[in-house]
């Protein structure tokens, strides 16, 4: 361990302090930037809300098909913990829609990609009625192909781009490249595909680029989607008590950590900060800005955000995280938690049930279980929404219109919901080929893992679902705790709004992320932060505020 | 080639030894390798050549065509890659003058005909941005440890084995040395991260006796040795190969020689054997020094979350950094202008300075 961090550095809360003073001094505004609201079809920056909005969204049409065992509250997903009953399953899309033609899709993809003819993909085909041709990218580099791929004469007919991938120039690309899926959806057109229809108005909102409806959007539950995990199994063995606060959590974690016998209590722990702190969403760059007093506020400039960078940053220094996770190159963090080197880790909402199953046959005790976001004080924390819906399916824009129909088609089948054959059929596969149905409990068998992963489920989706009929517990879980996280969620202004800004200040806070790794393993310290975040201001930082604040006036803050 | 019929001045190398020293180099990158044998085949080349006429100075450029158009056939398809997949990407470097949008049109090319002009901007941009100059710095500075801490170890490994007369205790060392080479970057970091860790062999060895135990690999102050040490161990013994090649090409006789005259290990080793390689080292120092800023791209770019970039960013992660990953074309591309300019000025230098050792280099007036 190398403690070579802050011990010249300036004292914390007269730090803060100063930072606070410096934000009230800058923020005067003089809106000098032509941000738009407003309804001209081609522009290339700024949000499409309220009145325009209403003109290009579909209608909302619900679906009935099940009722959800646990409703929606809160923002969470739906949650299905009863049995799948074969029979009972409800068909959704009523014969072909498709009118055969070849769909190439570009996809980014986790895991490895089965063979272009699988029984999945043929099964998936005939049901839509066109040739679906997927071109499945590495799912953790895709960043670095998706620039070359929308630059190049010949794009597929279809690219998924998820939202964390749309840094840079990638929104100019959508925009300029993508087809407008208006003139087949908006208003009661949607009809023509049911399944689309009953996609929310909060996912479709957020797929409007530059003023046209131009993604096929994957909806998801704005409840925060990190959770930390702890090993159950090991916490009751040894009577660890969960933390309540920041302070605990450390004090916890330093009981726990015994490097000599390779055990550390987390793995990094940053986004839970982020949380714990209630520091403003990361996620996607709008939902960083907050209006604090009447003046817009970003998230690096926060009191909370230093405040939760400097705890994480201890835990560093108390050498409680495993030093692989300092060094950040040895894989995935749940390896290090399934093996047990590590009781806390933090990630995705979906490897609560992800790690059950894939520990059920190795490891007979293990148990993984989320536990609340923890108030950095103690008290209830201040959570951030994040987007409803950050994946995305563009046509592309030289597509003809029988092909962008079939994709329409595609899509259709793929957003069916739970309790339909094509739910089924998207997320399991076929029956007896790539899962069977034992006391109402799908199980995939090998086949069924290897074919029925990513692809089709990235086209479009039905409302956010967790839906596990093998381990109703672990859903039961799963959406529980997003209800009870979504309680304690605020949005933030422009929560929900696809927001383009000015291309000059795209690339502005690209280097936060890497500062932030740098501080909180101690190589940089809290006041280099402070100075990236006047640079920032300096650079554009403020100018850009101005610009969200005349957009703000413009659209008015989307949850009113 | 331009100097393809320039007989060689200096004939250590012969054409046989260039055979078996083609595909090989002292360290680090493909280019480097391409033009090392590239010049050992000129080199093989003209010796041939040499042999059949004698007055291969003489002619007129029409003579002298017809007389090596079969060699200049040969060439032609490693012409044709080089001028496709070299000179033509030299044009993009314009956008390093515009603000390059790829979008704006149907692809990435035309789209430059429809990029603004900017000037100079981007690279005042650069010249303003600190993280370009930490960059750079980091680049020198592995660059002059790689020299000095890096390059001298094949030749001191080719000594070695050398020197070993069994030819199965040989081959098998030999065999053990080029290995590492083949391992990929990935597998090399993970067995460093694996033993030098922070939870690795060594630390939780150390940790069971009672010890505190280290980490190597995220300490940014060290980072630089870390480095030059991981690629001494992956390509160390891969570059003895040019020198051993060079070696086998000295006549027995000079040691023999030497010998009856009572010269004693060392000794030969300094007047026969150091010599011999004289003219393959300043070849191989010029090539190195050319490629100066290019101090390998994958092993940096895998470990540079390790120690951060203050430490570990170089001009190649920053330049891929800018433009692949945050799609700030026109920066990168003026970053990476930048590095080709001074790229061709250190190889200017540097052949200078073998000219005036007397060495042939590269290329000569």
């Amino acid at each position: 361990m190398t403690p070579n961090t802050s011990a010249s550095g300036p004292d914390r809360r007269s730090f803060l302090a100063s930072t606070a003073v410096a934000t009230v001094a800058v923020a005067g505004g003089m809106p000098l930037l032509a941000a738009c609201g407003g309804s001209d079809g081609g522009k290339k920056e700024g949000t499409t809300s309220g009145k325009d909005a209403k003109k290009i969204l579909p209608t909302f049409v619900a679906q009935n098909v099940v009722t959800p065992d646990i409703a929606s509250k809160n923002g969470s997903s739906l949650g299905f913990t009863g049995k799948l009953v074969t029979a009972d399953l409800k068909t959704s899309v009523s014969g072909k829609l498709g009118k055969g033609s070849t769909i190439k899709i570009m996809s980014p993809f986790w895991g490895s990609p089965p063979k272009g003819d699988n029984p999945y993909y043929k099964a998936m085909n005939e049901k839509i009625g066109a040739n679906v041709v997927w071109q499945n990218q590495d799912g953790n580099t895709y960043d670095e192909k998706l620039g070359a791929v929308l630059a190049s004469s010949d794009m597929p007919d279809v690219v998924v781009i998820p939202g964390w991938n749309m840094g840079g120039k990638i929104p100019s690309a959508i925009i300029s490249k993508m087809a407008d899926l208006g003139p087949y959806l908006s208003g009661d057109k949607v009809k023509d595909y049911p399944n689309l229809a009953a996609v929310p108005t909060d996912a479709w909102q957020r797929s409007i680029f530059g003023g046209k409806l131009r993604g096929l959007p994957m909806p998801s539950s704005y409840v925060v989607n990190i959770v930390p995990y702890y090993r159950k199994d090991i916490f009751d063995e040894k009577g660890y008590e969960l933390p309540t606060s920041a302070a605990e959590f450390l004090a916890l974690a330093k009981e726990i950590t015994s490097a000599k016998a390779k055990v550390w209590a987390c793995d990094d722990m940053k986004w839970t900060a982020f949380n714990s702190f209630g520091v403003l969403s990361g996620s996607e760059k709008p939902l960083g800005w907050n209006l604090v007093d009447g003046k817009l506020v970003y998230r690096v400039e926060t009191d909370e955000y230093l405040e939760a960078l400097e705890w994480t940053r201890k835990l560093y220094a108390a050498g409680v995280v495993h030093p692989d996770a300092k060094a950040q190159n040895q894989g995935d963090s749940s390896l290090r938690f399934t093996s047990g080197e590590v009781l806390i880790y933090n990630n995705d909402i979906s490897h609560w049930w992800a790690k059950t199953t894939e520990q059920a046959a190795q490891n007979k005790d293990f148990r993984i279980d989320g536990m609340d976001i923890f108030g950095h004080d103690g008290g209830d924390p201040t959570l951030w929404a994040g987007a409803p819906a950050s994946i995305f399916a563009f046509v592309n824009k030289k597509a003809s219109k029988a092909v962008i129909q079939d994709v329409l088609a595609a899509a259709n089948v793929t957003a069916a919901p739970y309790g339909t054959e094509e739910y089924m059929l998207t997320n399991y596969g076929v029956e007896g080929t790539h899962y069977t149905v034992k006391d109402g409990t799908p199980t995939k068998n090998d086949k069924g893992n290897q074919e029925v992963l990513n692809a089709f489920v990235m086209l479009a989706s039905p409302a956010s679902t967790i839906a596990h009929p093998d381990l109703p517990d672990i859903a039961k879980a799963q959406v529980e705790w997003q209800q009870r996280m979504g309680a304690l969620t605020r949005k933030s202004p422009f929560y929900g709004l696809q927001i383009i800004e000015p291309a000059r200040y795209t690339n502005l806070a690209n280097d936060f992320e890497q500062l932030e790794d740098d501080i909180v393993r101690g190589r940089k310290k809290i006041s280099d932060m402070q100075q990236a975040v006047s640079d920032w201001k300096s650079q554009g930082g403020d100018k850009l505020r101005d610009w969200y604040g005349k957009l703000l006036d413009d659209s008015g803050s989307a949850q009113g | 080639m331009a100097h393809s019929t320039t007989p060689p001045r200096d004939t250590t190398e012969r054409g046989g030894a260039s055979d078996t020293a083609a595909p090989s180099d002292a360290g680090v990158s493909r280019a480097e390798r391409k033009t090392l044998r590239k010049a050992l085949r000129k080199t093989s080349k003209t010796t041939s050549t040499k042999a059949s006429t004698k007055a291969s100075n003489g002619g007129t450029f029409r003579v002298r065509l017809r007389r090596d158009r079969t060699l200049v056939l040969m060439t032609l398809p490693a012409v044709l890659l080089v001028l496709v997949f070299n000179y033509i990407p030299i044009l993009g470097n314009v956008v390093a003058f515009q603000e390059y949008d790829p979008y704006v049109s149907d692809n990435g090319f035309v789209a430059i005909f429809h990029s603004p002009w900017v000037g100079f901007e981007q690279f005042s941009r650069l010249f303003e941005d600190s993280a370009f100059w930490d960059a750079m710095r980091n680049t020198l500075v592995l660059f002059g440890l790689q020299l000095l801490l890096f390059f001298p170890v094949p030749i001191l490994l080719a000594l070695l084995i050398n020197s070993v007369i069994r030819p199965r205790v040989r081959a098998v060392s030999q065999a053990i040395l080029y290995l590492p080479h083949f391992f990929s970057w990935v597998l090399v970091i993970t067995v460093f991260q694996q033993i030098f860790g922070g939870a690795g062999i060594i630390a939780q060895t150390l940790r069971q006796h009672g010890y505190e135990g280290f980490d190597l690999m995220t300490d940014p102050g060290i980072f630089k040795f870390l480095v030059t040490a991981e690629g001494v161990w992956k390509d160390a013994g891969w570059g003895v190969i040019v020198f051993l090649a060079a070696l086998a090409s000295v006549s027995p006789d000079l040691y023999e020689a030497s010998a009856m005259d009572g010269a004693g290990r060392w000794r030969r080793m300094w007047h026969v054997t150091l010599p011999a390689l004289r003219p393959v080292i300043a070849l191989l120092l010029v090539l190195r020094v050319g490629d100066a800023l290019t101090v390998g791209f994958e092993q940096i770019l895998l470990q540079r979350d390790a120690v951060g970039p203050g430490a570990a960013e170089v001009l190649d992660t920053y330049v891929w950094w800018n433009g692949v990953r945050n799609q700030d074309f026109s920066y990168a591309a003026a970053a990476g202008l930048i590095k080709g300019v001074v790229s061709l000025g250190l190889v200017l230098a540097a052949n200078k300075v073998a000219h005036l050792m007397g060495e042939q280099g590269v290329y000569k007036k």
